[in-house]
């Protein structure tokens, strides 16, 4: 598992350093809800373009696992759905 | 009732080596039911508010006795409550709620002075804080403190009364509770000028005054003021609220459930159950050796970490 990890943590510093850069947007947009809703779908987007082409480049890239990225985005966009039209 | 359960949680044969939760099916389905079940939170938090809706511990009486804690511990006179600032805060609060937007001024350029003006409060400062989204009063003292422009409003010397206004309502379509704090100060008297120049979030001297130049000398940063107070002169645009109208500013439904506890909860359980699933079937196949084409456990660890972390700033209060 470590080497797996040791191969693949420049993938992992750079899919953090997206993340964390998102996580700054939407925080720095949260008085303003339609810009945060944004910054969250860009965010989003980032992450299943981020996971797929690093699969792509290990030659590891099937229909299923781009459909598992798309739906993993699609439930974090939806808690986030959730939060804001129901929980807020 | 266990295999169940182990087909749920852990990658076996009968799942194919990929937990029930994490497969397609169950992704798709959760995704349904969170779009929908905010649809349904929202209609029912719209259509039935006494039941579920947002609700905050806030009270005027409480926001007063913080704020002086603060000044006390910075060896500074208590605040006294003023009914017309009051009146100016939950003006502000229904013109933010009635014309939907979050600023100290209005889009149609109405100022903060123009409510503490037309409540008939004559000041010679005045400053104004704003918060949303909290739930208790001690998180938006603390966050106003926390804030070095917001800080300089509550520690000034310049001001001996303040207002409060607590209300609850629908800004950009989103049920929310506003903090309004009016400061202000009627007379130079008692009311010294700080060494240091001031620059708070949103403060006025007012024009007018023979001593005012003198102030203002002392005061650089209110470059606006002046102007709107002289305009406050000319146009009472807010009138001082009767008693009755006042009562129906601060009527707040208490709803039975709180939504945003309720909807905080249900995510905080559903993203840590994702994230113990991810890293317990990652530390299983490893072990097992276990050769699969699915995506990296460790990527949506990561992405429903994130998510995590936007949820708790979500319900975090603002202020401006």
């Amino acid at each position: 598992m470590r080497e797996k990890f040791k191969k693949h943590i420049g993938y992992y510093i750079s899919l953090i350093a997206i993340l964390s850069f998102g996580l700054i947007l939407i925080f720095l947009t949260r008085s303003n809800i339609l810009m945060q809703s944004f910054a969250i779908l860009l965010t989003v987007a980032f992450y299943i373009f981020w996971g797929l082409l690093h699969h792509l480049l290990n030659h590891e890239l099937t229909l299923r696992i781009v459909v598992e990225y798309i739906l993993i985005g699609a439930l974090g966009i939806s808690i986030l759905f959730f939060m804001l039209t129901g929980g807020l | 009732m266990k295999n169940f359960l182990h087909h749920l949680f852990l990658p076996k044969e009968s799942n194919n080596y990929r937990p029930g939760l994490l497969q397609h099916k169950f992704l798709l389905a959760l995704t349904l039911f969170f779009f929908s079940a905010g649809l349904m939170l929202s209609f029912v938090k719209t259509n039935f508010p006494s039941v579920l809706g947002s609700f905050s511990n806030i009270s005027n009486q409480e926001l007063l006795i913080l704020t002086n804690q603060q000044r006390q511990n910075n060896n500074l006179g208590p605040l006294t409550d003023n009914q017309e600032l009051d009146a100016a805060a939950a003006n502000k609060a229904a013109d933010m709620f009635g014309k939907d937007y979050w600023a100290h001024n209005a889009p149609d350029g109405t100022t903060p002075w123009v409510f503490i003006k037309g409540a008939g409060y004559n000041y010679v400062y005045a400053g104004e804080n704003l918060a949303r989204g909290f739930t208790n009063a001690q998180d938006v003292i603390t966050a106003w403190m926390n804030s070095p422009e917001h800080r300089k409003n509550v520690l000034s010397p310049n001001y001996q009364n303040v207002g409060f206004a607590v209300e609850t309502g629908k800004l950009s379509g989103e049920d929310t509770v506003l903090v309004v704090e009016m400061l202000g100060s009627m007379s130079f008297a008692s009311a010294p000028v700080p060494s240091e120049p001031k620059n708070p979030v949103q403060v006025a001297v007012a024009a007018g005054s023979p001593t005012v130049k003198a102030v203002t000398a002392n005061v650089p940063a209110p470059i606006q003021a002046p102007v709107v107070a002289a305009k406050v002169q000319n146009q009472n645009i807010i009138t001082t609220p009767t008693s009755q109208e006042l009562l129906g500013v601060n009527s707040i439904i208490k709803p039975f459930i709180n939504s945003q506890t309720l909807a905080l909860n249900l995510a905080k359980i559903i993203i840590f159950g994702f994230i113990l699933v991810l890293i317990s079937d990652m530390i299983i196949i490893e072990r097992k050796k276990i050769v699969r084409f699915v995506g990296h456990n460790l990527d949506h660890v990561i992405f429903f970490s994130l998510i995590l972390i936007i949820v708790l700033i979500l319900v975090k209060g603002v202020i401006i």
